[in-house]
């Protein structure tokens, strides 16, 4: 039970009479004088209302008006001419500091240092991976990759905290979910042409992006891109079929489960490297045969859990600002 | 391109795939004239898609002249993005016209009511 | 050898690149939407795949070619729906629809034709 009283109690309380003094009820006016104070701000229906709002809306349309406000005018062509010439001004020093960069290749360039090297020499024998690129981030650098998959966690939690609808408050419920389940009303639905293609191309789609992801170590690609090619089959998905019908294997829980595995699963991946004075390249896991697909130790595994990361993200981002909810 | 001295074949692809590629540099512009000029919103998602169709074969290309797989795969994911852009943009501008257009019409019949 | 597999793919290529500007020429002669996209339609089924082939007889048997082929196919099956789509949301949205797109009453349309055979 709440502890709130009831009207009746209230209105024999001491904060009841002093907050009707602070009101003035309580104060002796004569009646006429009352009666002036009454008229004096008028009970307004909606007719004035909307009457003055009108005319609050032409007096903005008159400030707003070229013919009437030659300020404005003037201004409206002015800001034209300036952000042309900004521009204009802005690609002069971009263009004219291009001029100095070192030419492509040369060898006393600043960025080509010992790093570069260790990598390029290295890289394949301590890593294990032929593209060059994801040895570096998620072997030399994973801690870095771990910042950013958190980054996504973290983008996608704060989008649920500042979109995500309150299911009781929702407006108009009942005729929302006539339109199955709220989805948005106008739009169409049940395209049968899309559905029937959508059918053929998301499993296709779904492959590429498992493929981009576990070649991860042996061609261009990886986590990153990857996952964001299963997000797009997954809203494809969604776009041919309805809100309702991907709810069956996608909610909100799914998604904390699946991020959560993935991230905890990174974490201990790499939480080893504690014990060892953050030299996290020896694991002690063998490296296997470079090229083949169950070769170079974690990297594997971290490509797929950045990837299931990054497919969640995308997905969870675009539910949650066509529809405000899951 | 390397120092190496190039066999007949290998220049006349070289050349062919160049002249290819400035063509349909050419033809994009073509494309993005009717981008700026379309009246509607149609016209400008139909050039679109075809600029994404003519990126597509020069990205191809691109990769039979650098001799590099991975832009093949590049041009897969540059078809499936713009194809899922039309299917988002097409349903979503649906969506906002009709919901606009309704208001439009209930503001209308409210003042209507309102005069008589 | 290798001179013929360059003029025939050349050949392909180049038919490719022809419906292109056939594409172009359309959507600049015609002056609606509709009529546009049929042309516009042309580029993306016919126009892409004979580049592509030329291409594929390029780089001959291996991998990529595979990779060139889907592409197509995924043209193929992903073209159609978008112009269908577009075509559905320029219906839709059309504020002067008798301009442009009269549709006739299929009924009435065909009673009158009758009665005008029978004259």
């Amino acid at each position: 039970m709440s502890r709130r009283k009831t009207d009746e109690e209230y209105s024999k309380t001491k904060a009841y009479k002093f907050f009707k003094w602070l009101r003035g009820e309580n104060s002796y006016i004569p009646e006429e004088t009352r009666m002036d104070m009454g008229l004096l701000i008028p009970i307004e229906d909606d007719s004035t209302i909307k009457e003055r709002m009108n005319e609050k809306q032409m007096a903005i349309d008159k400030v707003y008006d070229e013919d009437s406000n030659k300020l404005l005018k003037f201004f409206n062509k002015m800001y034209r001419v300036v952000a042309a010439m900004f521009l204009v001004i802005l690609a002069a020093l971009l263009i004219y500091n291009v001029a100095f960069l070192p030419p492509v290749g040369e060898r006393d360039k600043p960025d080509n240092n010992e790093v570069t090297e260790r990598y390029i020499e290295k890289g394949i024998e301590e890593t294990g991976a032929v593209n060059i690129v994801t040895g570096m981030i998620l072997d030399y650098r994973a801690f870095d990759t771990f910042g950013e998959s958190n980054v996504l966690f973290v983008a996608t939690i704060t989008v649920l905290i500042l979109l995500r609808l309150n299911k009781d408050k929702r407006p108009d419920r009942d005729e929302l979910e006539d339109h199955e389940s709220s989805d948005r009303i106008y739009e169409p639905k049940n395209d049968v042409i899309l559905q029937t293609v959508a059918g053929f191309l998301v499993p296709i789609i779904m492959i590429f992006g498992i493929y981009v992801i576990l070649n991860g170590h042996l061609s261009p690609g990886g986590g990153f891109s990857g996952g964001a090619i299963i997000g797009a089959g997954l809203i494809l998905y969604l776009n041919a079929f309805g809100f309702e019908k991907a709810e069956r294997f996608f909610t909100e829980k799914t998604y904390k489960w699946i991020s959560f595995f993935a991230l905890t699963t990174y974490c201990l991946c790499k939480a080893y490297s504690f014990f060892c004075g953050a030299n996290h390249l020896d694991s002690h896991i063998p490296l296997g045969t470079p090229g083949a697909i169950l070769s170079s130790g974690l990297i594997l595994i971290l490509n797929i859990c950045v990837g299931l990361v990054v497919a969640c993200t995308m997905y969870t981002f675009y539910v949650m600002f066509r529809k405000g909810d899951f | 391109m390397t120092d190496t001295v190039l066999t007949p074949i290998q220049t006349a692809y070289h050349y062919l795939y160049i002249g290819v590629i400035i063509f349909l540099a050419l033809a994009l512009f073509a494309c993005l004239i009717r981008a700026i000029k379309g009246p509607k919103i149609a016209d400008r998602i139909v050039a679109v898609n075809m600029m994404g169709t003519m990126v597509m074969v020069i990205m191809t290309i691109m990769s039979l002249l650098l001799k590099e797989d991975y832009l093949v795969d590049i041009s897969l994911i540059y078809a499936m993005i713009s194809f899922i852009a039309v299917v988002v943009i097409t349903k979503v501008y649906i969506g906002i016209y009709e919901e606009r257009r309704i208001a439009k019409e209930k503001q209308k019949g409210g003042a209507d009511d309102g005069m008589d | 050898m290798e001179w013929i597999r360059l003029v025939i793919g050349a050949a392909f290529l180049f038919c490719g690149l022809a419906f292109f500007v056939m594409e172009i020429y359309g959507i600049f002669k015609y002056d609606y939407v509709i009529n546009r996209m049929h042309a516009a339609a042309i580029g993306d089924t016919m126009g892409i795949s004979l580049s592509l082939a030329g291409l594929m007889i390029f780089s001959g048997l291996n991998f990529t070619t595979l990779k060139i082929a889907l592409i197509v196919v995924f043209l193929w099956f992903s073209s159609p729906v978008a112009s269908h789509l577009l075509a559905n949301l320029e219906v839709t949205t059309c504020d002067d629809k008798d301009k442009h797109m009269k549709v006739y009453d299929e009924l009435s349309t065909l009673e009158e034709e009758l009665k005008e055979s029978e004259k």
